[in-house]
This record gives C-alpha cells, sequence and structure tokens, in this order.
C-alpha cells in the first residue's frame, strides 16, 4: 500500500554526549520530543518526506525537573502532564493555568515542553506563558567536537511573526523559571491553534505589584502562525503605575499593543483576530484592577 | 524496522517503518476490526488504546515508540475484569455511547476510573475529579453522543463499582 514510502533512520540517544554526538552526526535529522504536532499534520505518514528522526525522550537529564534555591529548571522532555505533578506551590499560577487548558490529559501526557517551545512555523500557548514570566531557555550549540551553552530568553527564541529563530545545530536542553510568583496573572487563548490557526488568539499576561505599584508587567500575544508580540514599550511604561487604573490608561495601552499588532502582521490575518486581542487586553487589564482592589 | 511488542496478550514482531502510527499498524498490519479508523491526524479522539496501561491516541503514537510496549485495545480490554464496572455503569444508567465511539469512550472513562481508584491507595489518598476535568477528557472524542449529565452520572456509577472492587482486594 505504501511502496514508496522511506523508512526513517530512528537515532535514540540515552545520554546528553550520546545527542551531541547524533546532532552533529545528522545535522538535518528532525529533534523529536512528544510528536503530538508532528503527527497531527495531515498527510503526516504518506507524504513521502520522512526526514531522519532524533527522539529525546530517552534522555533521563532531558526528563528531570529540578528545584533550586532560585530556580525551577524544567528538562526540554519533560511532559506537560509531568509538569502539572510538580503542584501549585512550585509552578507559577499562569504556567499552571496554560499547561491545564492545552488539551486533554491523555494527549498532555505525549505533549513535551521542548517540542511545544520549538515547533517550526507555529507557536504555541506555552512560548506566551513561558515569555510573560521571563523565563529562560539553556540552548546548546553543536560545532563539532566543541559544545557550547547560554541562556536566552524565551521571548528571544521568535521573531515577531513566531517564527523559531535558532538555527540547526542549537536546541533547548532546559528552561528556567524564577520562583517569584506574580501577584496576578491572566491566560486566555480562543480557538484550536492546531487544527485552524487563522482564527486562534492567546493572551498571557503577569503582573508583580507591591501595595498597588506596579512592578513588573509583562504581556504576551499569540496568532498561531503569524504572531509573537511582547509589547515592551509598554511593559516599561506600566512599571510604577498605580493601580487600580483608570479608563485612560486602560484605553492607551489597548491602542498602543494594537497599533503594533497592526504594524507587525501581515494581510492574510483575519480582523477577528485583531478584535479578539484588543477585547482580551481590555478585558485582562478590567481584572487585574478587580483583584488590586480586593 | 522490527518492532517487538504486546498487542492484547499477545507478542508480535512487526516489519514496518519506523514512523508508521500505531492506529495505522492495527488496522492494516494486525487486524483492521481493532481499529475504527478515521481522521488519523489526533482531531476526532476515535483511536483510544491503553498504552502501558494509560490511554493515548494511537494515531498519535509512531512505530518506534512501540518497542517492548503493551498495548491493548477494546477488544483486549473487554476481556479484562475492570471491563465490568464500565459495562454495568452503562447498564444502570441507559446511557450508551454511540457504536461508532463506544470503544473509545469506554477506554477513555476507563483511564479516568484508574486515577480515582488506583490498587494501594488509601480513601484520603483519592484524586477527586472535578466534573468539568471529566467532561474535558471524555470530550477528547468529539462524538456528541453523549451529553454532559449522561457522561457525569455513567463516570460516577463506574468509580462505585471500582472502589467496591478496591475495597473487596485489599
Amino acid at each position: 500500500m505504501y511502496e514508496g514510502i522511506r523508512s526513517p533512520a530512528v537515532h535514540l540517544p540515552r545520554t546528553m554526549g550520546d545527542l551531541i554526538s547524533v546532532a552533529t552526526r545528522f545535522p538535518n535529522a528532525i529533534f523529536w520530543g512528544g510528536g503530538t504536532y508532528i503527527m497531527s499534520r495531515p498527510g503526516y505518514y504518506i507524504n513521502g518526506k520522512a526526514q531522519d528522526i532524533i527522539y529525546t525522550g530517552r534522555i533521563a537529564e532531558l526528563k528531570r525537573i529540578n528545584r533550586t534555591d532560585r530556580y525551577l529548571e524544567i528538562g526540554s522532555a519533560v511532559t506537560f502532564e509531568q509538569l502539572l505533578s510538580v503542584g501549585r506551590q512550585a509552578l507559577p499560577p499562569l504556567l499552571h493555568k496554560t499547561i491545564e487548558s492545552s488539551a486533554s490529559k491523555i494527549v498532555r501526557s505525549q505533549m513535551s515542553v521542548g517540542g511545544s517551545l520549538a515547533t517550526k512555523g507555529i507557536r504555541f500557548s506555552l512560548s506566551a506563558a513561558l515569555s510573560a514570566l521571563q523565563a529562560e531557555a539553556e540552548v546548546k550549540t553543536c560545532m563539532g567536537i566543541r559544545t557550547t551553552t547560554r541562556w536566552v530568553e524565551v521571548g528571544r527564541l521568535y521573531d515577531r511573526q513566531g517564527n523559531y529563530i535558532l538555527k540547526s545545530n542549537e536546541f533547548i536542553t532546559r528552561i528556567r523559571l524564577a520562583f517569584d510568583k506574580e501577584n496576578f496573572s491572566y491566560f486566555i487563548r480562543t480557538g484550536k491553534p492546531i487544527i485552524d490557526p487563522s482564527d486562534s488568539v492567546t493572551l498571557a499576561f503577569a503582573c508583580f505589584y507591591n501595595q498597588s505599584v506596579i512592578t513588573r508587567f509583562n504581556m504576551c500575544i499569540i496568532f498561531p502562525s503569524s504572531l509573537f508580540l511582547v509589547p515592551q514599550e509598554v511593559d516599561i511604561s506600566m512599571q510604577g503605575a498605580l493601580l487600580p487604573l483608570s479608563t485612560q490608561q486602560i484605553e492607551r495601552v489597548v491602542k498602543s499593543v494594537t497599533e503594533q499588532i497592526n504594524s507587525e502582521i501581515s494581510i492574510d490575518v483575519l480582523p477577528i483576530q485583531v478584535e479578539r486581542a484588543k477585547r482580551f487586553i481590555e478585558s485582562a487589564l478590567h481584572e487585574l484592577n478587580s483583584t488590586s482592589l480586593t | 524496522m522490527k518492532v517487538e511488542c504486546t498487542i492484547d496478550g499477545k507478542q508480535h514482531i512487526l516489519n514496518v517503518n519506523s514512523n508508521k502510527p500505531l492506529n495505522r499498524i492495527l488496522f492494516e498490519d494486525i487486524e483492521p476490526a481493532l481499529m475504527i479508523d478515521n481522521c488519523g491526524e489526533g482531531n476526532c479522539g476515535n483511536c483510544v488504546v491503553l498504552l502501558n496501561d494509560q490511554a493515548a491516541l494511537a494515531c498519535l503514537i509512531p512505530a518506534f515508540k512501540l518497542r517492548g510496549a503493551k498495548v491493548m485495545t477494546f477488544r483486549g480490554y473487554q476481556k479484562s475484569r475492570f471491563w465490568h464496572d464500565i459495562e454495568r455503569a452503562y447498564e444502570d444508567t441507559g446511557s450508551n455511547p454511540c457504536p461508532y465511539c463506544y470503544a473509545s469512550k469506554s477506554l477513555i472513562f476507563e483511564s479516568l476510573l484508574q486515577t480515582v481508584a488506583q490498587p494501594g491507595q488509601s480513601e484520603s489518598e483519592v484524586e477527586q475529579l472535578s466534573e468539568q476535568t471529566i467532561i474535558n477528557e471524555i470530550s477528547l472524542n468529539r462524538c456528541p453522543c453523549l451529553n454532559h449529565d449522561e457522561i457525569i452520572e455513567i463516570f460516577n456509577q463506574g468509580a462505585m463499582y471500582r472502589r467496591r472492587r478496591r475495597v473487596r482486594r485489599y
């Protein structure tokens, strides 16, 4: 039935050393985390473009969740269910909400953190939440026998259109999250990013305040296939603002973010996505006001 | 690629492409009746199987993950004693999933029942699932043949039988 289909070679490294050596020898192979996105593409099996596979799910180091004094460190092969099992005490509420709202438990037990962050051509909610929480990713670069490691903010892994900008010899091994918990978090996603990315919008928002003064204001808006926006000017301008925010302040934030969205998106983005993003921001800021007053 | 695995209690050595999805393996290489084929893209939720006793969508499991794995389809599950809890819950409530999604919804119910009554758990350790969680999990299968109340009723009834079974055993 499928005579012409090539069976791709599968590499199953068990240590980081193996992974680096395999990644160096097979630069065109794809990294396989949970495989939920790859396998849910139409014609995944029968299109005949089978690339070699490097499966990261057997590397013990990448499946570990570590807790240090300052950070929670999450391996890139950790599944969403494993991450949820860490519990509400250790996970920031925004991240907890994001993971809980992603698919069902059965699918979550297959989805991996690394896969969700490094999928090419589409952005998922996890990258929005981690970006709003200012998480960092450990990126390893293979250069022959030598490897280098650096920490990069999750928000800097993508360009403004949401394209994953790491090179093919670079891969994410760990995610690092600071333990300071946000005072207010807001996560909302509409539509189904995998099935129909053209009308889906995700907003992740984390706000830190101390005695009604905003100390950190981090927002990330995603249109799965066309936008990854971290409005840094807004974030900076809101630091030091007093809560509750006035109607004018809310309008100014909404206007500024909408202008940025309009300047970044291409023509094929549906107006409904922009409108949804606008309403989500408004509703997030109103909820921030009501939370700050209680 | 040669893959050795157990399907419904039988040992199989399969010679398949390494990236072939499990639903296609069951349908084409084992027996067509084991899998009601469907969208093949993780959208319909009709291909649920138990992989190493955990529910999983067969269309999202590639052959290379099957090495040494234990796969149980609905046919194999029907031979286990746990099936009777769900079967009796269907009978008691008078609500049945339609024939199209019967197998997959039953296996999702099984995965939920595993979390509420695991062997060796004490009463206080038993996880309480919210109604929303139960609905979300069952909604993985997009067939609308059961309404929310029926789903909750079946689950509660099944959980009662499963807890009784646990009490009798331990």
